[in-house]
């Protein structure tokens, strides 16, 4: 072995990386089947609220969620048995996923039930808990468009919780999650399209 | 023959296709045979026995299940292998090193 035999075996080792990493392409199925579903119970959130019909608003988000997590489970199944390769950063996404979700079902059912805190509390911290979830996909996809949906979710809630009272927050979330999840979701689609008609 | 300076190379990866397997499987937690071959640009023959060597060694596991009627094998690779494999990557850079030091003399 000389000097360049060497190098090549490192170039060799580095495009091999370098293809596995890019191997990690997101489809954004579950984003935006999720993206959906969260919509959906928020609109439905708004019009219980507006009728002050506030005692069947567990129902509506219990409903969701369930159709969200079998959709999710049978999704995941599928995948991890068509996939040709996992990488450890999709695995590591998908631990993101189903931690964030948890904490989303917690934040939004669990807590308020045990009276931890209030309902218009709930908004504040689900905007949060995005903030997070966008932020460290944009680590992972390495994409900066995450990552500036990521901040706008952690500054919505700052300025929710300051500014905006009772279900106008519930309103103000409901746009927000249109515009700073349901159309990245879209685009991590049609990035995912390409990416896949490139190969 | 390699001078004592230089790191021995492991002969289990000192192969273009197990070099090859070794650095996706280092990345990944697990890639199906297709993905090997589509990757490596071997047949499957070859990849097999490639594939064999590595296991034997110790260095991946290989398990074989069904997707439906087809069967499916898929390949992770072990503590063991990732430590051989991080091993042979600082040897290939005693390689560069050394010589770097020798044309600065």
């Amino acid at each position: 072995m000389n000097e360049t035999q060497a190098k090549e075996e490192i170039q060799l080792i580095k495009n091999m990386l370098e293809r596995t990493r890019k191997a990690t392409a997101e489809s954004g199925t579950l984003f935006i089947v999720w993206g959906v579903l969260i919509t959906l119970a928020l609109s439905g959130n708004l019009l219980l609220a507006h009728f002050k019909k506030y005692d069947w608003i567990w129902v509506n988000w219990v409903a969701i969620t369930v159709i969200g997590w079998v959709y999710s489970v049978v999704y995941g199944i599928r995948r991890e048995r068509k996939e040709p390769i996992l990488t450890y950063a999709q695995a590591v996404a998908r631990h993101l996923y189903f931690s964030c979700g948890t904490t989303y079902l917690l934040i939004g059912i669990v807590f308020p039930a045990l009276k931890v805190y209030s309902y218009p509390a709930i908004p504040v911290l689900h905007a949060a808990v995005s903030g997070i979830l966008f932020i460290v996909m944009s680590g992972i996809y390495e994409w900066l468009l995450l990552k500036w949906m990521g901040f706008l979710w952690l500054l919505s809630a700052v300025l929710m919780s300051f500014f905006v009272k009772g279900t106008n927050r519930l309103l103000i979330f409901t746009i927000l999650f249109i515009g700073a999840f349901l159309i990245p979701s879209f685009i991590l689609k049609a990035k995912y399209k390409r990416e896949l008609a490139a190969k | 023959m390699i001078p004592e300076r230089f790191e021995p190379l492991d002969p289990v990866i000192h192969s273009p296709v197990r070099l090859a397997v070794m650095s996706i499987l280092m990345t990944a937690k697990h890639a199906d045979f297709n993905y090997l071959k589509k990757e490596t640009g071997t047949t499957d023959g070859n990849l097999s026995a490639h594939l064999s060597k590595l296991e034997e060694a110790g260095y991946i596991r290989i398990k074989k299940s069904f997707q439906g009627k087809k069967p499916r094998t898929t390949c992770s690779i072990t503590e063991k292998g990732r430590s051989a494999f991080i091993s042979y990557f600082k040897a290939l850079e005693s390689y560069i090193s050394t010589n770097k030091k020798e044309e600065s003399l």
